[in-house]
């Protein structure tokens, strides 16, 4: 077992060092002023500018952020991403929760499933950006004794906006696909919907609400990175991201010090996630673990 | 399906009771909305009523119909390399396990990073007028996605499948026709049917980083810039249509590979076809 | 103990079931079924797929309601006898909680008649022990092999200690040695515990070697055709599978079926109306 995490593990650092590796190599074979395919643009520069070299990229991150500052890149990065992290776990929960109350509504209601679903994927295709400025000038508004509604938590909720629709989704498969037999059984002891609902149905569901949070988790990393560029929010990743990216034509190594922290931000969150999963998952059968795939943003 | 399918003589009935549920709420949702912003007043800075929102809409039509053809046309040309692509290397990862144990954890791990951020790297490699970041992001989204699913349909084969087609004799191309691909084909589908949605709100997503001023997606954001709210709402019901043709589309296509196609993929038909609901 | 002795343990009386009334695939799943299980007796149904043995056992089980007739549970109606726990049940999937230990799983049943922790643990370990696997109450259920997995289902059935056991084919998935020793100790079981049974089976020996009575139906409609009373006395063991007598039985029994239906040969591509809220015929019009 432990051989063969060892094996994984060894092979996608080799997969990520050839992905360096043929990056370096475009450099030294591809056009220096971007090249065109049967007459699209779709070569990218390979100079300098546009495509720094790897090492470059990690050499960035003991130099100052800015000119004549202290702070070294790799602070700033870490900073932000822990600011980013924060956010996108606050979304995460706030996310999970709703999803899953839907879920259990949608569950308990035919009629509710019916009426919502649709217009939870309509609400997926609305972009958040459009959401952003309600989000705040609601969020404004809210005042409840010494509670003021601060800025950040405007990108928490535009996180929690993405991340609860997966979890909704799968949670309602999951409590929707308990064994007939189980249910069976349920019913021979006249159990009430509620016991079914904690004996039987939620339990069953475990092993689909994990994949949907491990969606969820991301969804809330990406909804909490858009949501500080569209609300304007500083000190998060998403905004080192965009200002790096701005000083791309005078340094064009820097942006990518952000890159790889938003890369971390989402690790994290997908960390947390793996903890759950082995906290919900314990003293289950065995399996191959479920890769699902889905929208990640 | 199967039920609808069988039962012809309620099918007209049925079609009543799949639509009124949905009806009754968004009819709900919308006069709650109207209501809610004529009682309370609400500025059009903060909240536009659904009216004005419409009338914006049909004000403005063709303007909204060129954004969306742009921040459509994104999407469409991503999808289809992304597809192309996906489909392609994850024969190559079913033929050569090494490639494969390399891939599939990087794919795993790039799954859960917010992949969007390059695009602001993108914009820098490619001159300021160009479409192909964008379409280059979007690429790259559904490619993982098409990538880990279909990868997946061609290796998990059920071993009764192989077993007898190695006591036909098959050679490994006849396995690869007869068992995986027909296998994969609705791992496809599903995979597309998360990727459709997934490369609309990419592609709208992609505008916010900078590029020219033409999709849905910027056409949003300079009008709430300019506070001209009422105006982005109608840009954001063209933007959820746009989604949604993409999301019926790849469910229209799923649904007749599978009545075709039959295949049980594992997880228990009842109640919803494969993959059910809608991710 | 007194009303046990004056009520029938299950009296089934007039009872049909029509799956999808009206609609084109209408079947009728059984019609006019009187049936009478004594205190402590053992009956087995058997019979061709869509027969409707199933659907019998879930009309006892008050799982599904009958179209008409009535169903009497312990002296109650169906109904209240589902409330009330008059029975366990067993299926041909064991139907084991994944995510709870062997013990926690006997204790279900008991947990939802809201007992205590303590009496609940004492009850599961006396029923596990039952069924010998007193071993095994801190393992998960899918450590155990196939017929200790039914076996803890069994505890779990009886764990109330109720006076009526309905089984569904619960030995349908084991093998052969396996299914024996599991019908020897279901005997054993049901003989300390004084449990009646409505077991639903395909196997003739089995339904043989474990019944009182074995109850014959048949398809197209779903009917009792015969009963064959199986007088091999109580004490049954390997020997009596062996026996001359056994064997008489069985013969009875296989041409009960045989003359029980106009359709013998058993056509298990057809649809069978015991798989409730199968696609063909949607949901029970209940």
């Amino acid at each position: 077992m432990t051989r063969r995490r060892l094996r994984t593990f060894a092979l996608a650092l080799v997969g990520l060092l050839a992905v360096a590796v043929l990056w370096e190599f475009y450099k030294l074979v591809g056009p220096q002023r971007g090249g065109e395919i049967f007459g699209w643009g779709i070569l990218p520069r390979a100079n300098d500018n546009v495509m720094p070299h790897v090492w470059d990229m990690f050499a960035r991150y003991t130099e100052p952020d800015r000119r004549g500052s202290e702070t070294r890149i790799w602070q700033t990065v870490l900073g932000g991403g822990w600011f980013t992290f924060r956010l996108a776990f606050l979304g995460f929960a706030i996310g999970a929760v709703v999803g899953v109350g839907l879920a259990v509504l949608m569950a308990r209601f035919r009629v509710v499933e019916r009426g919502l679903l649709p217009y939870l994927v309509v609400s997926q295709t609305v972009p958040l950006i459009a959401l952003a400025p309600l989000v705040v000038s609601w969020g404004g508004r809210v005042q409840v004794g010494d509670f003021v509604w601060p800025r950040w938590l405007s990108a928490s909720v535009l996180g929690a906006f993405l991340a609860f629709f997966p979890v909704a989704v799968g949670t309602l498969r999951g409590l929707k696909s308990s064994p007939p037999a189980a249910l069976e059984l349920m019913d021979s002891y006249a159990a009430s919907w509620r016991s079914s609902l904690f004996k039987l149905r939620f339990p069953a569901a475990v092993p689909q609400i994990v994949p949907a949070l491990r969606l969820a988790a991301t969804a809330s990393v990406v909804g909490v990175v858009v949501a500080e560029i569209s609300t304007g929010l500083q000190g998060g990743i998403g905004r080192l991201v965009i200002e790096y990216a701005r000083q791309a034509t005078s340094d064009p190594a820097k942006v990518y010090t952000a890159v790889f922290g938003a890369a971390l931000v989402g690790l994290g969150m997908a960390g947390i996630v793996a903890l759950l999963d082995k906290l919900l998952m314990r003293g289950r059968p065995p399996t191959e673990p479920d890769i699902v795939m889905g929208a990640t943003t | 399906m199967t039920t609808a399918t069988l039962a012809v003589g309620g099918s007209a009935r049925r079609v009543l009771d799949a639509v009124w549920p949905p009806a009754l709420f968004g009819v709900a949702f919308l006069v709650i909305w109207e209501g809610a912003v004529k009682v309370f007043d609400l500025k059009p800075y903060f909240l536009p009523p659904p009216s004005s929102i419409w009338a914006e809409f049909t004000g403005n039509l063709t303007l909204i119909r060129d954004a969306a053809w742009v921040s459509g046309a994104n999407a469409f040309v991503g999808l289809l390399v992304g597809t192309v692509l996906g489909v392609a290397v994850s024969f190559l990862l079913m033929r050569f396990r090494l490639l494969n144990d390399m891939v599939t954890p990087l794919a795993i791990a790039l799954n859960a990073v917010p992949i969007i951020v390059l695009v602001a790297v993108f914009n820098n490699m490619f001159s300021s007028t160009s479409e192909i970041p964008r379409r280059l992001m979007v690429t790259l989204v559904v490619y993982f996605i098409v990538l880990v699913n279909v990868a997946k349909g061609l290796r998990q084969v059920s071993p009764i499948h192989l077993e007898l087609l190695r006591s036909y004799a098959a050679t490994p191309v006849e396995v690869i026709r007869k068992a995986r691909i027909p296998n994969a084909v609705p791992y496809l589908f599903t995979a597309l049917k998360i990727a459709a949605p997934a490369a609309v709100i990419t592609a709208f997503v992609a505008e916010y980083f900078g590029g020219p001023q033409n999709g849905l997606g910027s056409r949003i954001v300079s009008n709430i810039a300019a506070s001209r709210n009422a105006v982005a709402w109608a840009y954001v019901v063209g933007a959820c249509l746009l989604g949604l043709t993409f999301y019926l589309v790849s469910i229209a296509m799923e649904n007749i590979t599978t009545s075709r196609h039959h295949t049980s993929r594992g997880d228990d038909s009842r109640g919803s076809g494969p993959g059910g609901g809608t991710t | 103990m007194r009303s046990e002795l004056v009520h029938p343990a299950v009296a089934v009386a007039g009872v049909s079931k029509v799956f999808n009334r009206g609609s084109a695939n209408q079947v009728d799943a059984l019609v006019d079924v009187d049936l009478v299980v004594a205190p402590g007796e053992f009956v087995s149904l058997i019979g061709p797929s869509g027969c409707g043995k199933s659907t019998l056992l879930r009309l006892i089980a008050h799982l599904i309601e009958p179209s008409s007739g009535n169903v009497l549970v312990n002296g109650k109606s169906a109904s209240q006898a589902r409330l009330d726990q008059e029975y366990g049940m067993a299926f041909q999937q064991a139907g084991l909680f994944d995510w709870r230990s062997v013990a926690k799983n006997v204790e279900l049943p008991l947990e939802l008649k809201g007992w205590d922790k303590k009496r609940r643990a004492a009850r599961a370990r006396e029923m596990l022990e039952l069924v010998k696997l007193g071993d095994f109450v801190d393992h998960r259920p899918w450590q155990l092999s196939g017929g200790m997995q039914q076996r803890v289902a069994i505890a779990r059935a009886l764990a109330a200690h109720p006076p009526l056991l309905l089984m569904d084919e619960p030995f349908g998935a084991l093998d052969e040695m396996t299914r024996e020793h599991m019908q020897a100790e279901l005997l054993r079981i049901c003989d300390e515990t004084r449990t009646s049974v409505v077991f639903v089976t395909h196997s003739i020996p089995e339904a043989v070697y474990l019944s009182d009575r074995v109850v014959v139906m048949s398809p197209r409609p779903g009917r009792i055709t015969d009963v064959v009373d199986v007088d091999l006395g109580r004490d049954r063991d390997d020997d009596t599978r062996e026996d001359d007598a056994f064997y008489r039985k069985i013969i009875e029994v296989r041409e009960a079926l045989r003359n029980g239906g106009h359709d013998t040969t058993v056509d298990h591509e057809t649809v069978d109306p015991d798989a409730v809220g199968h696609p063909l015929l949607g949901v029970d019009d209940r």
